[in-house]
């Protein structure tokens, strides 16, 4: 190494004010080290200060942060520097040079209360921004029906179960881009619309066979052994439970009891139940969808 | 409409139409026109029967003569020899187990006899599609007695009195729910009928729907009408097609009539009903997530307070009923509040829909008064266990509810004493067990299920679900530890405290109720390394007893993964290396050869398998050399195939 290693300098810098960078910053200064603490926003606190509750505690996001953002502002070996994006890197470990590039503030941090009445007597600033989002072109095999099922629906109270049934029971899965042309239509957030679309069991949001095999697998069939036929479709079918066949032919699926306790164990294929169902009953309820295949 | 000599009540419920019932319409119709009858003998489609054992099945009327187990090709003889000549056919009549003699009438067989019927009044009577027949059987008469005669008040008045409560489990007063509505002053306000049967193991409220649609219709527009609402929603299961389907005729129907819309019967009272499809999550059962669900918000359940009935869907007040609850309320409003708390207990009035299920003779739904004693409904009504095996329990309240063992099978069901006895009501599931279940594997199986459908909101039900089924397997697959028992229960009852809804505060249930009655059988799994039952997989064996082997080859043909190695004639050998324990082999295996068995515990463990195959010839030659070696006490499961002939052994 060079003699620049011979001049070890006491100091650090923590890049991005984030809860990381914020217990960095505290853990280097409480170890006698200087900190700079920079941040490329007006304000350190990163995407915690956005958040209600954080995973996996589920505690409140503040009440995490603030204790923190006090400490860094009463800590005489921190200094935060905001506004601020890093130029350039010069030197090495011990001894770096860092041109920083810290934009206008506007305002005088040093005697600046925080009292607000800037922002809410500014003209232009303060105003939502709406995102110019691009409209969503539907694939040419979805068009026509998913555009006929949401406008049927769109002005029900409550709109977004029925139209994700109908697709899903339409097309057997509920496409990508469908769901964005949901959330377009009706206004729903595409997170919120994912996050029911995840939630039942009925829907799917990857491509499923043409056949839904569907074993109940409810508490009579269970004792009754369904368990086992499940072995025996997945045998046969050579896929996993919640699989499809390469040829989309058949999607094998376990489902909660369909509500034929009396012929347990039962299976359903589309809407067709068959009951009391064997082992050797298996390849022959395939053969019946084979032919129509 | 012509009067006719015979009509023949068809059963088509999901059951039956699994069974092929619209292949028997189609086949009775073909022989009855073949005959010129068809002036003479109708073929009605009705809702499910109940007796769904038996089914594809039906009743010719007027003499009540009761037919199961029809195949289209029994149908020309039937035709022929009842309905031309009128000599009713013996072979296809119900035949209790213990007697040879055929039983004809349906009323005279035990599985109808004990019954009572008030929800299930029309089923198997009317055809659910027609409106006319519920009104033929007095249908919408309450509504015309409560609309110009009665106010709200009154209604919620003679419900209380009633002493009905709610049968989607909990058991909440129906009367004291509808009064809490009633007196929110917030407009407008919403009733919904809660069919989103979750439970795996209960299908009283799809057959409901199937059999008699218009009781909910009526039991709904009167609940509206007591608390004030002007909009109805049903939530029904998405997984039972043909209920929705029923029901969607049956409210068109309605509105045809005048008896949904506008201005109903001349009054100035207005409602009318939605049906809203689940898709497919047990939590949605509940009451705040059903709400949730419809709003097309994520369906988490939410903290009551406060209840829906002050503030619920849309942020309206909004009365909540299990369908069941809702089809007897006409029932109450016809014949009296009085007549009704006449029946069952103290606490417990009125009759409830059971679906009697699992390892029992005669399966299907019964409706009995409240108060029954749990004996009644399985040796009376239900026949008993198949194949003579010893009862072990019965699963009441589905994944919520808990196993109530054979010493207690004097116990009468109500809320009360199903809640006593570590299980619940639920909404009616009855599912019985055999010496065949493990209450092990049962208790897993729950908490899977409980496990895959937690909503996650709450830690202690996502968390701990996770936690017990951790426990649960190690124990299923015999390396349980000491304290693993004390240890689910502790768990257990910490979940039930810090869950929020139904869900998590009954989701321990099955595995406290299995302890406090079955705790040799986890003491087996751990101390002894043994699955009493033979169902725990890591715990038992499959294996060939070579003094019943006959060397056939058909659990060899059978076997998905090759593991049975043998030849013609030569007694087969299981290797346990490859084995799946899938079973097939011991299916396969005729009956009357029942050479595999399956073994557990010291058995299993210190079970040896032959070197290599040997000619069953020289087998049978060595044994009577040798008496004793590689002998087991054989264990025989009977499986379905006695009921379907045997295997052909080549």
């Amino acid at each position: 190494m060079n003699r620049d290693q011979s001049r070890k300098v006491g100091s650090a810098m923590v890049v991005g004010g984030g809860i990381a960078g914020m217990q960095a910053a505290l853990d280097l200064a409480e170890s006698g080290i200087k900190v700079y603490l920079i941040d490329n926003k007006p304000a350190i606190g990163g995407v915690m200060s956005q958040l209600d509750k954080t995973f996996p505690t589920n505690d409140c996001a503040m009440c995490i942060m603030a204790p923190r953002l006090v400490a860094i502002g009463r800590h005489k070996d921190i200094e935060v520097i905001t506004l601020a994006d890093i130029e350039k890197i010069d030197g090495g470990p011990g001894n770096f040079r860092i041109t920083l590039n810290k934009k206008a503030r506007y305002v005088d941090e040093a005697t600046c209360t925080g009292c607000g009445t800037c922002v809410s007597n500014c003209p232009t600033s303060n105003r939502v921004q709406p995102v110019q989002k691009e409209k969503i072109e539907l694939q040419p095999e979805f068009k026509e029906k998913v555009i006929e099922i949401v406008e049927s629906n769109k002005n029900r109270d409550g709109p977004l179960m029925p139209i994700l049934q109908q697709i899903n029971s339409a097309f057997n899965y509920l496409p990508e881009n469908t769901l964005n042309y949901i959330s377009q239509e009706t206004g729903y957030p595409l997170a919120h619309i994912l996050r029911i679309a995840t939630f039942y069991s009925a829907f799917s949001i990857v491509p499923r066979g043409k056949h839904i095999v569907n074993v109940c697998m409810g508490t009579t069939c269970y004792v009754r052994g369904s368990e086992r036929l499940m072995e025996r479709f997945s045998d046969l079918l050579k896929v996993k439970p919640e699989e499809t066949t390469p040829d989309m032919m058949y999607t094998l699926k376990g489902v909660r009891c369909i509500g034929c306790c009396g012929l347990a164990p039962a299976v359903m294929v589309g809407d067709t139940v068959f009951g009391k169902v064997t082992i050797k009953d298996v390849p022959d309820i395939l053969s019946k969808y084979k032919k129509t295949a | 409409m012509a009067v006719r000599r015979i009509d023949l009540m068809l059963c088509t419920g999901t059951g039956c139409v699994a069974g092929g019932a619209f292949r028997i319409k189609d086949t009775i119709e073909n022989e009855i026109t073949k005959y010129g009858l068809q002036n003479e003998v109708s073929v009605v489609i009705t809702g499910c029967n109940g007796s769904c054992g038996q089914g594809p099945l039906m009743v010719v009327q007027p003499d009540g003569i009761f037919y199961g187990w029809l195949k289209p090709e029994d149908i020309p003889f039937l035709v022929q020899e009842h309905f031309l000549k009128g000599r009713p056919v013996k072979r296809l009549m119900f035949v209790p187990l213990e007697r040879k003699e055929p039983v004809p009438l349906m009323s005279n067989i035990p599985f109808f006899q004990k019954q009572m019927l008030i929800v299930l009044r029309n089923k198997g009577i009317i055809d659910p599609e027609k409106i006319d027949e519920y009104i033929a059987r007095d249908g919408y008469t309450a509504i015309e007695k409560v609309l110009p005669l009665m106010k709200p008040d009154e209604v919620i008045e003679e419900i209380m009195r009633s002493g009905l409560r709610g049968r989607g489990g909990a058991g909440f007063p129906t009367g004291r729910k509808w009064k809490v509505c009633s007196d929110e002053r917030k407009f407008p306000k919403y009733i919904i009928g809660n069919c989103d049967e979750g439970d795996p193991g209960a299908y009283m409220d799809r057959s409901l729907f199937e059999s008699d649609p218009h009781s909910v219709i009526e039991g709904m527009t009167i609940a509206a009408y007591a608390i004030g609402a002007s909009r109805g929603y049903i939530y029904v299961r998405t997984e039972y097609p043909l209920a929705i389907r029923r029901m969607q005729i049956a409210l068109s129907q309605a509105r045809d009539y005048g008896l949904l819309g506008k201005k109903i019967l001349g009054s100035d009272f207005d409602f009318d009903v939605e049906i809203r499809e689940g898709s497919g999550a047990f939590v949605c059962g509940e009451e705040t997530s059903l709400i949730h669900s419809i709003e097309g918000k994520s369906p988490e359940p939410r903290q009551r307070p406060p209840f829906p009935a002050q503030i619920g869907i849309w942020g309206c007040p909004t009365v909540i009923n299990n369908v069941e609850t809702l089809a007897t309320v006409p029932v109450i409003i016809n014949r009296g509040a009085d007549w009704f708390s006449k029946i069952g207990t103290a606490t417990s009035k009125g009759t409830k829909i059971f679906s009697l299920v699992g390892k029992i003779n005669n399966t299907g739904l019964i409706e009995v008064p409240m108060g029954i004693a749990l004996r009644e409904i399985i040796y009376e009504i239900g026949g008993g266990i198949p194949k003579n095996k010893k009862f072990k329990a019965v699963q009441t309240g589905g994944p919520s509810g808990g196993c109530i063992p054979n010493n207690l099978i004097g116990l009468p069901i109500d809320y009360e004493s199903l809640t006593k006895s570590g299980s619940m009501m639920g909404s009616g599931g009855m599912i019985v067990m055999d010496e065949d279940t493990c209450m092990v594997d049962v208790a897993k199986f729950f908490i899977q299920f409980t496990n895959d459908e937690s909503c996650g909101k709450c830690t202690a039900c996502r968390d701990g679900s996770e936690a017990l089924l951790e426990v649960l397997t190690r124990i299923s697959e015999g390396e349980g530890k000491e304290g693993d028992v004390e240890f689910l229960e502790e768990l257990g009852l910490a979940i039930k405290d810090a869950s929020m809804c139904g869900l998590g505060t009954t989701l321990p249930n099955p595995i406290l109720s299995t302890v406090r009655y079955f705790k040799d059988e986890y003491e087996a799994h751990i101390r002894e390394k043994q699955c009493p039952a033979r169902v725990c997989k890591k715990l038992i064996k499959y294996y060939v007893d070579p003094d019943r082997c006959v060397g056939c080859l058909l659990c060899v043909k059978t076997c998905p993964v090759s593991a049975i190695k043998g030849e013609l004639k030569y007694i087969h050998i299981i290797d346990q290396s490859l084995c799946t324990k899938c079973g097939q082999c011991l299916e396969i295996c005729p009956p009357r050869i029942a050479a595999v068995t399956k073994l557990t515990g010291k058995e299993a463990r210190e079970l040896q398998s032959l070197p290599g195959p040997i000619p069953v010839a020289e087998w049978k030659k060595t044994k009577s050399a040798s008496k004793g070696d590689f002998r087991f006490t054989p264990y025989r499961e009977e499986t379905d195939r006695e009921h379907r002939g045997d295997n052909e052994v080549p």
